[in-house]
């Protein structure tokens, strides 16, 4: 007769040969004891782990709900996601921004992540949660800001601003019927603005065949930006852009501590889409010059059709932040210009007030609009 | 005319040379008085050597165990020999004798539990940590073995590189991945900034919230 030893074993057999699922993974979540948020909850939801081969794969679906415990009313977060085990010093983040979220009331946010680690990483938490950032109505800040969340949700809440007196003053204007309009067109934008996959590599080429040029850089001037781009260029192969380089000029009147500079390719067939961002940190005085450099490449995977062949790139200055925490973000105007309109994305808040519409309503979405 | 020598001489004096060495020493000794006078005195000389022991008491008698002593050495020689033979033939094969087959088939074993358990790591091992060995093993061939391919540096799977998609976003670095993945949305806006960052921006459809999920690099 077997021994209960042997029975365990026996029983555990099919857990390392097979991949059944362990349930109950749960995520360390450490907020700093002065959190102007509280955590009243955390639910695991269908969190699994699995071996698979020599690694485990951790699936972490976790709801967390959350109480504005200060005075203020909260516009945005940013919970901080690390895995130490997994990618050493790499790390996520979860943010939600568009928020009006007022004293005392709670909130939800979900984490939904998948790891692949080692089966020798450490027993504890796969996953440590914190606090990275909380922005409030009054554009104040609490966190850490490891993250640079600080800028992020500030330019975010600067176009929920934006577009929020922009819907205003159309529904103001023409009324429900102009409102609808702009809803509409949103919503066809979103769905004809062509959405790539992208890799990004720090470093040399991702792949080898294609010869390498350097294409310059066209500009579109926006007519308030208080950064004017002189010139530019980056490397081109295929379906590959590296190592972009820009010169700018400040030509405000007051000095510039970061800047971010929008990538828009172009395709053989003449088709664009936006590549991404080139942020800098630098410190720029009125009337001074400056380079910016990179060394990433970007590399766009195939996806259905040929693949994609780089023609033509075309920069503009996407935001921009004064050395006094002030920020610039491109106006609707600016925003109007066609080879913008087809390529950038709406605001967070557009997109939070399209789908409001989408789902609820013109009456919900008018409501929404008159609460501040 | 040469003499033999002395051993030679002792040799024949006491009948110990073999056939053709007697026979060639017997004829010069017929010829030349000073060797015969030689052999004369080694033979006198033996002959008292034997007259001597036959004093000896019973058991002592050199004479009587002479013999035995002789076959015994005669024994042990012929021993080693047969044995110094054997040794021999054991370090170097005649060549007529075929080899045994036992290290060849012990080389198959070991080859047949290599290849099953190459395939069984190989059916087993993750797909990240698939392609960072396919991306080690490529290395050594540009790098050790010098077939160059590029005059740019490759990525390799151990180069950090960061993915966006509309299914989701993940940091990748030496096989081992983190994804930050989002519930099935409508409108889903992948950005990625070339400091370091990818994301993906969705609206949940539960709460109405627009939500991004960000992966950076390790210096940020």
């Amino acid at each position: 007769m077997p021994s209960s030893k042997t029975a365990i074993a026996r029983a555990l057999l099919p857990v390392f040969f097979l991949g059944v699922s362990f349930a109950g993974v749960a995520p360390k979540i450490d907020f700093p004891k002065d959190s102007p948020v509280a955590v009243l909850g955390a639910d695991p939801g269908d969190s699994s782990e699995t071996p698979r081969g020599g690694a485990m794969l951790v699936d972490l679906h976790t709801a967390l709900t959350l109480r504005n415990s200060s005075q203020r009313h909260i516009r945005g977060i940013t919970l901080l996601v690390t895995a130490q085990d997994v990618t050493p010093g790499g790390k996520g983040s979860v943010t939600v921004n568009s928020l009006d979220i007022g004293p005392n009331e709670t909130f939800p946010i979900r984490v939904d992540l998948r790891l692949l680690r080692p089966l020798q990483a450490g027993s504890g938490a796969p996953v440590q949660i914190g606090l990275d950032g909380i922005l409030f109505d009054d554009l104040s800040f609490y966190g850490p800001d490891k993250l640079s969340s600080r800028r992020i949700m500030t330019m975010s809440e600067y176009e929920a601003r934006r577009d929020r007196k922009y819907f205003k003053s159309l529904l103001a204007e023409g009324g429900q019927q102009k409102l609808k309009d702009a809803m509409t067109a949103s919503v066809a934008h979103s769905t004809d603005r062509p959405n790539l996959d992208v890799q990004m590599v720090r470093g040399g080429r991702a792949t080898n065949f294609e010869p390498e040029k350097n294409v310059q850089f066209a500009f579109l001037q926006l007519p308030d930006s208080p950064i004017e781009p002189i010139e530019g260029m980056a490397r081109i192969a295929g379906n590959e852009a590296r190592a972009p380089r820009l010169e700018v000029k400040n030509k405000s009147e007051r000095p510039i501590r970061f800047l971010e500079m929008g990538w828009i390719l172009r395709d053989g067939s003449g088709r664009e889409f936006l590549a991404g961002s080139v942020p800098a940190e630098l410190k720029l005085a009125p009337g001074q010059k400056s380079q910016i450099l990179d060394n990433t490449t970007l590399k766009f995977p195939q996806r259905g059709g040929s693949q994609l062949g780089i023609e033509g790139m075309t920069g503009y200055v996407s935001s921009v932040e004064f050395s006094d925490g002030t920020v610039w973000i491109p106006s609707r105007a600016d925003l109007g210009i066609p080879q913008l309109q087809r390529v950038m994305a709406p605001s967070d808040e557009e997109q939070r007030l399209v789908q409001l519409y989408v789902k609820r309503g013109m009456k919900a979405l008018v409501a929404e609009l008159n609460k501040f | 005319m040469k003499h033999p020598n002395e051993s030679q001489l002792a040799l024949f004096a006491g009948g110990d040379l073999g056939f053709m060495d007697r026979w060639r020493v017997k004829q010069h000794v017929s010829r030349c008085s000073s060797c015969e006078s030689e052999v004369q005195a080694l033979r006198a000389a033996s002959k008292q050597i034997h007259e001597i022991a036959g004093e000896m008491p019973g058991d002592l008698n050199i004479d009587r165990n002479w013999d035995r002593l002789a076959e015994e050495m005669t024994g042990n020689i012929r021993v080693g020999l047969a044995a110094g033979e054997a040794i021999a033939r054991f370090d170097r094969p005649s060549s007529n004798v075929r080899p045994r087959r036992l290290g060849w088939n012990a080389g198959l074993v070991v080859a047949g539990a290599t290849i099953v358990f190459a395939t069984a790591f190989w059916i087993n091992i993750p797909q990240p940590q698939k392609d960072h060995l396919v991306g080690a093993l490529g290395k050594i061939r540009t790098e050790r073995l010098g077939k160059v391919i590029t005059n740019h540096p490759a990525a390799t799977a151990e180069d950090v590189v960061l993915e966006a998609s509309s299914s989701g976003i993940q940091v990748k670095e030496n096989g081992r991945t983190l994804s930050l993945v989002h519930p099935p949305a409508d409108l889903v806006t992948v950005s990625v900034s070339m400091r370091g960052s990818a994301g993906v921006r969705y609206v949940d459809a539960d709460t109405g919230q627009v939500t991004t999920n960000r992966v950076y690099y390790a210096e940020q």
